[in-house]
């Protein structure tokens, strides 16, 4: 399965990944402390530009866009029928600036830069016992499966389909939830057999 | 220490994650009467009943962590850290709490037999998949989207129709888990 990550070389690949989290972060608490439109609109016009800079590393983000423009229309709509313009403005403002700024943030940061940033968050949970170290095994191991998931849902739908000449549909779910579980038994006594050989160490 | 319950327990969180993946790439699904639903809120629901809280809300912490890691995983494609800012995301967000809930819930409900198992099902998604989630989805709704309350709250009944569908379906598949798996410990 591949990322959204971009692989055109820009400016904002450079910035380290924490620091592109921690702007988004701020970005998203400022948006929403900020009630002026005319600020907003000054921050929108930034977000847009950083956007636009990024050239064609963006090419690839169209159904995303679609789906921001097609949420803030809607949103706007709604203001606009209560007769509420500036409030329109404002809202849709602060959804196309922080989603635009967390899909730039994804065209141009790795997948594993992101997930160390991730790890070390998740760090202080190390001392109400969650396994942060394992995270990124379980991220493999669902990647790996998702695959795997998705070729068993096609074979039990082609089955069905050779039976009865339809679809499966919502009737496969539970054959296939039955075979996550019986996979999910057969992969931890593996895990469990190599674990015991050599100690997870990430 | 990695003892066998702590490598099930990793690989089952890995997996049902997998699961709720695969169910958003799935193509939309027509109902008998020609409604067509997604799948992926389903997922939520399912590792409730399936998993017990912990491993529900750690399945779906581990989706969500992989969807901000800028992977294509929510159904239409979508992924990255910009879906989470979107006036829907107090949906997505809700859905690890929503697991957990269906989770404790039906950790309290009798499952002795699988009708039992099914009904425990039916209730415990109506109560973390449908109520927790769409209260978590109105309050986005409210903060993200600037809709009042109310507002909120109308627009959100639209989607209790299909989700009651799904808790429904999510019943139905606990309740072949309980016959063709018949050692299987529901609500973890």
């Amino acid at each position: 399965m591949r990322s959204l990550y971009s692989d055109r070389p820009t400016w904002l690949h450079r910035v380290p990944a924490g620091l592109k989290l921690l702007a988004l972060a701020l970005l998203g608490m400022g948006l929403f402390a900020i009630p002026q439109w005319q600020v907003l609109a000054l921050v929108s016009g930034a977000c847009i530009g950083i956007f636009i800079s990024l050239g064609s590393a963006t090419r690839h983000t169209k159904p995303l866009m679609v789906g921001v423009l097609v949420a803030g229309a809607l949103v706007a709509g709604f203001h606009l029928a209560l007769a509420q313009p500036v409030l329109a403005a404002v809202t849709v403002m602060r959804l196309i600036s922080a989603t635009l700024m967390g899909i730039a943030l994804t065209l141009t940061t790795r997948y594993s830069d992101l997930l160390h940033v991730f790890e070390w968050l998740l760090m202080p949970l190390q001392k109400l016992g969650v396994r942060t170290d394992r995270v990124a095994l379980q991220l493999a191991l669902m990647l790996r499966f998702t695959e795997h998931f998705f070729v068993t849902w096609r074979r039990l739908d082609e089955a069905y389909r050779l039976r009865t000449g339809k679809s499966g549909g919502f009737k496969i779910l539970a054959p296939l939830t039955i075979q996550m579980l019986i996979t999910a038994r057969r992969v931890a006594d593996a895990l469990t057999l190599r674990l015991r050989r050599k100690p997870l160490n990430l | 220490m990695n003892t066998p319950t702590s490598t099930f327990s990793l690989a089952l969180v890995s997996l049902f994650a997998a699961l709720i993946a695969v169910l958003g790439l799935i193509p939309k699904i027509d109902l008998p009467l020609g409604v067509p639903i997604t799948l992926q809120t389903l997922g939520v629901m399912l590792a409730g009943c399936l998993l017990g809280p912990k491993r529900a809300l750690q399945a779906l912490g581990l989706f969500l962590m992989a969807v901000a890691l800028g992977l294509p995983l929510l159904s239409g494609g979508r992924g990255g850290v910009g879906v989470f800012f979107a006036p829907a995301s107090g949906y997505l967000l809700g859905w690890p709490l929503g697991a957990f809930v269906t989770g404790a819930v039906m950790a309290v409900m009798p499952t002795g037999t699988p009708r039992q198992s099914a009904i425990g099902a039916f209730v415990a998604s109506a109560v973390g998949g449908l109520l927790v989630v769409h209260i978590c989805g109105v309050v986005g709704l409210v903060y993200i989207a600037n809709l009042s309350w109310q507002q909120a709250a109308i627009g959100t009944l639209a989607f209790v129709p299909g989700d009651l569908i799904k808790c429904a379906l999510c019943a139905t598949v606990v309740h072949t888990v309980a016959r063709g798996v018949p050692d299987w410990r529901f609500g973890g």
